[in-house]
């Protein structure tokens, strides 16, 4: 008998204790790359940080779980969801068909385009920046540069590449009329006619990738909470603050 | 091997690049120095008031930056440099401004007796500075001007800032593209060491050509 009692005390005890915040709040673990800033990083003092790391704070605080970021080996963290060693990443993963097949991926919240841009008015399409014999700026050592030159006069192709340490240089190249167009990620062409640059962008080439949270397959109800989240921010102003904080030049 | 594949063509261009990029830069850099260094020290006091200014510019301001105003800089007032132009405009006159001051000190070097001297058998100044003092000068000014022109072979890697897809260029493309980045640094710094004992050897067979028995340090 007081050996039952004593065992209902503490039990009572440990729910009492430990049952308030287990009950009333999820945790959940995010894993997340260490260095890819803006969307995820460790910052100078050690802490998580980032686009996606702001995002999901806000989205656990609205949708009522809580959360921590754990930086993960980028190349296993797939594996990772699966084994439970974390929950879900959500630090700027591309959805791919590959990775569609191990776990399940939210709605879609950020999309990387590949884009030609131009000076503003130039009056070009996409079909004469890659058949008429044009110069193309395009940063070297990238994916885009890798593509283009390998579709470098195959199919009716026709431009010559000019590569430039980094996009902004490219930009510049463009505004000083050097080159009439440049392929780069959509995020530094934004950011230059966000800066007030007279660019405009001619249009989107090859597939666009999109990022997305992925969670294990059987957590439906986790997925549904992060699309909920993801809809309520996106609706939000504090997306475009988000947006303002992290994608500005310098921001990281 | 399909990664060697990839690197020793790609770096072999730009090798031909920065060859390009080099050797007139040396040779101008180096002739023009020699003409500034003359002027600053025995030219008219305006003459040497500007081009003292002139070496306190380019000697003064990075030459990353020079690159960058004379590239994206100048088309702001209508002067269009192709990368290539820009490179060795920047070069040889970054170069010339160093030369300047190593000729400058040897022409302090030689003594005001040679130039009474000139005068006593009936040359003009010019006629001294040109035939006796600049030659004695040149040869005791060539170590250091060939420091300068070893130098030259490195810092003529900043041309890629510009879109001169040199040797350095090229080795960061790939380097960013595979992430081997010790491997294809690794063998880019042997292409430099190539292209440095090439001209250590050839300043040696000019400073063996140019000796005169009597003058410097024997053989």
């Amino acid at each position: 008998m007081f050996r039952k009692t004593t065992l209902l005390v503490a039990a009572i005890s440990v729910v009492l204790l430990f049952g308030s915040v287990a009950f009333a709040k999820k945790a959940y673990v995010n894993g997340i790359d260490a260095n890819y800033p803006p969307f995820a990083y460790i910052d100078d003092t050690g802490k998580p940080a980032g686009f996606d790391v702001d995002s999901l704070n806000w989205i656990a605080g609205k949708m009522g779980f809580t959360i921590e970021h754990k930086a993960m080996e980028w190349s296993t963290i797939v594996q990772s969801v699966v084994s439970k060693k974390i929950d879900m990443v959500y630090s700027g993963m591309s959805i791919t068909e590959e990775r569609a097949k191990q776990v399940n991926f939210s709605d879609p919240y950020w999309k990387v385009a590949q884009v030609i841009v131009s000076k503003k008015g130039a009056d070009l399409t996409l079909d004469k920046v890659f058949k008429g014999g044009m110069k193309l700026g395009v940063q070297s050592g990238t994916s885009e540069a890798d593509l283009l030159q390998n579709q470098a006069g195959k199919e009716g192709n026709n431009y010559e590449l000019k590569y430039y340490d980094s996009a902004p240089l490219a930009i510049m190249d463009i505004l000083n009329g050097r080159v009439p167009a440049a392929a780069m990620d959509i995020a530094p062409a934004d950011d230059a006619i966000a800066h007030g640059k007279a660019l405009e962008i001619v249009g989107e080439f090859t597939e666009p990738e999109f990022f997305g949270v992925a969670v294990r397959k059987e957590d439906k109800e986790l997925l549904d909470t992060i699309n909920k989240g993801l809809k309520m921010l996106m609706a939000d102003p504090y997306w475009a603050e988000l947006k303002e904080k992290h994608f500005k030049d310098g921001a990281h | 091997m399909p990664f060697l594949d990839l690197l020793i063509p790609a770096l072999n261009r730009g090798m031909a690049m920065s060859a390009m990029l080099i050797i007139p830069s040396a040779i101008f850099g180096a002739i023009f120095g020699v003409l500034v260094g003359t002027l600053r020290v025995f030219g008219p006091r305006p003459v040497r008031r500007i081009f003292d200014a002139y070496t306190a510019l380019f000697r003064g301001v990075p030459l990353m930056v020079q690159l960058f105003v004379f590239y994206f800089g100048l088309p702001a007032f209508g002067i269009y440099f192709e990368a290539y132009g820009a490179s060795v405009t920047c070069f040889i006159l970054c170069s010339a401004a160093y030369q300047s001051e190593y000729i400058r000190g040897a022409l302090l070097s030689i003594r005001d007796g040679q130039l009474k001297a000139g005068a006593a058998l009936g040359m003009s100044k010019l006629q001294t500075v040109l035939w006796i003092v600049v030659p004695q000068a040149f040869r005791r000014a060539l170590p250091g001007c060939g420091n300068e022109i070893i130098y030259l072979i490195k810092y003529s890697s900043l041309a890629y800032l510009i879109s001169c897809m040199e040797v350095t260029g090229e080795a960061r493309a790939i380097a960013a593209k595979t992430f081997r980045f010790t491997e294809v640094f690794t063998v880019l710094a042997v292409y430099y060491l190539f292209l440095v004992s090439i001209a250590t050897w050839l300043l040696k067979v000019l400073e063996d050509r140019l000796h005169i028995p009597g003058f410097g340090r024997q053989k």
